[in-house]
């Protein structure tokens, strides 16, 4: 994914806004999904949809609006993928790509 | 406790499924409530919770009625013919037995509602627009139309969890709008419940109507969200007595695994017994 190399491949100050994002999204993950600190031992490479029984399609709409709602953007329905979701690493780094290179 | 009662109310179009949980035997009864529920899958998931909160009142002497709408639960007729409008009337004819069976007025009622439940709650306490109402709302969707795109995008996440692509929403809203019925996430929803719902709000109640709005967190924030917080205002530059609480707990709505948020309980206990004393 393009977002991601750009990401990985960046400074400093972006690979800390990555982890601080990661952690955001770790923390909505944990409240959508009642993880309860399951989530702290969570990676980047940690496999979510199909691999998170608690992930069904109604844990997906709420992922989806309280992240809206947590990093103030809007998610359109193309973006809604499968791949998106896939690790905790693609949906931060969809979520860093939201945020734009501004946030650091 | 006395046991929970469980009988039909004969409404337009069949019977609806109705739940009295009466104050235990012996016990003064200090008032009413009348629960509506959400929308859709929201209903099945809140099912514990509401049973729950419905003992805690009856326990402390508040008398709760019950009813699964027009096509939901264990009520007659399919949920892909059931309109608002039924749903509304269902929730009026609910206020009126209870208040028949309590020997009150029905706007002496509690009309406590869950999230879509909430717009129902508001539609039936219009029903009286001379009398200020009492209400509890649980998370409380605050537009109708938004809470039906939200809806209308559990199609979306449907699909992409079976593992393919949907087509978006935009197609469900073209066949709404074209006076087809739509499919989903396993429920099928007519046009004129998609409409009601969609011009839903929880505005214009009468002045002087005592609101109480719990908002559930797991972030365990201190304060209710800024839209609920909008909508608090204009209640209160309405007339109405309005509060919003924050609450920590499971978003148990919206959870495969029901989970309880005794806090809830105890602030609803708080909010109508504050309000009767």
């Amino acid at each position: 994914m393009r977002e991601s190399q750009r990401l990985e491949a960046g400074g400093d100050n972006k690979q800390r806004s990555g982890v601080r994002v990661e952690k955001e999204v770790l923390n909505v993950l944990d409240e959508v999904l009642l993880l309860k600190g399951r989530g702290a031992g969570f990676a980047r490479a940690t496999p979510l949809l199909g691999a998170l029984p608690e992930l069904d399609s109604m844990a997906v709409l709420s992922l989806i609006t309280t992240l809206e709602e947590r990093f103030g953007f809007a998610i359109y329905d193309d973006e809604m993928d499968g791949s998106v979701f896939a690790t905790l690493g693609s949906l931060t780094d969809f979520v860093a790509a939201k945020l734009g290179p501004a946030v650091t | 406790m006395q046991a929970v009662q469980a009988f039909f109310l004969s409404a337009a179009g069949g019977q609806r499924l109705c739940l009295l949980h009466p104050p235990p035997a012996g016990h003064a009864v200090r008032g009413g409530v009348v629960y509506i529920h959400p929308f859709a899958e929201e209903l099945n998931r809140s099912r514990r919770m509401a049973a729950q909160q419905a003992r805690a009142f009856a326990q402390a002497g508040y008398a709760v009625l019950q009813i699964d709408l027009d096509g939901c639960g264990d009520s007659a007729g399919e949920f892909g013919e059931a309109r608002w409008a039924s749903w509304v009337a269902d929730g009026v004819l609910a206020r009126q037995y209870l208040a028949d069976h309590l020997n009150c007025a029905p706007h002496a009622l509690w009309l406590w509602g869950l999230r879509a439940g909430c717009l129902l709650a508001a539609a039936v306490a219009r029903e009286d627009p001379d009398t200020p109402a009492k209400l509890l709302f649980w998370q409380p969707v605050l537009s109708g139309h938004q809470h039906l795109n939200q809806f209308l995008r559990l199609k979306i996440a449907t699909d992409l969890v079976k593992g393919h692509r949907g087509g978006g929403t935009a197609e469900l809203v073209q066949q709404l709008a074209a006076g087809q019925v739509v499919e989903v996430g396993g429920y099928t929803v007519a046009p004129a419940l998609a409409h009601g719902l969609a011009l839903a709000d929880l505005e214009a109640l009468s002045p002087a109507s005592r609101v109480v709005c719990l908002e559930v967190s797991g972030s365990g924030g201190q304060s209710v969200s800024p839209a609920l917080e909008a909508q608090l205002a204009r209640w209160q530059a309405a007339g109405c007595q309005a509060t919003g609480h924050a609450i920590e707990g499971p978003l148990f709505w919206q959870l495969a695994e029901s989970e309880a948020c005794p806090a809830l309980v105890a602030a609803s206990l708080d909010a109508i017994r504050g309000a009767a004393a």
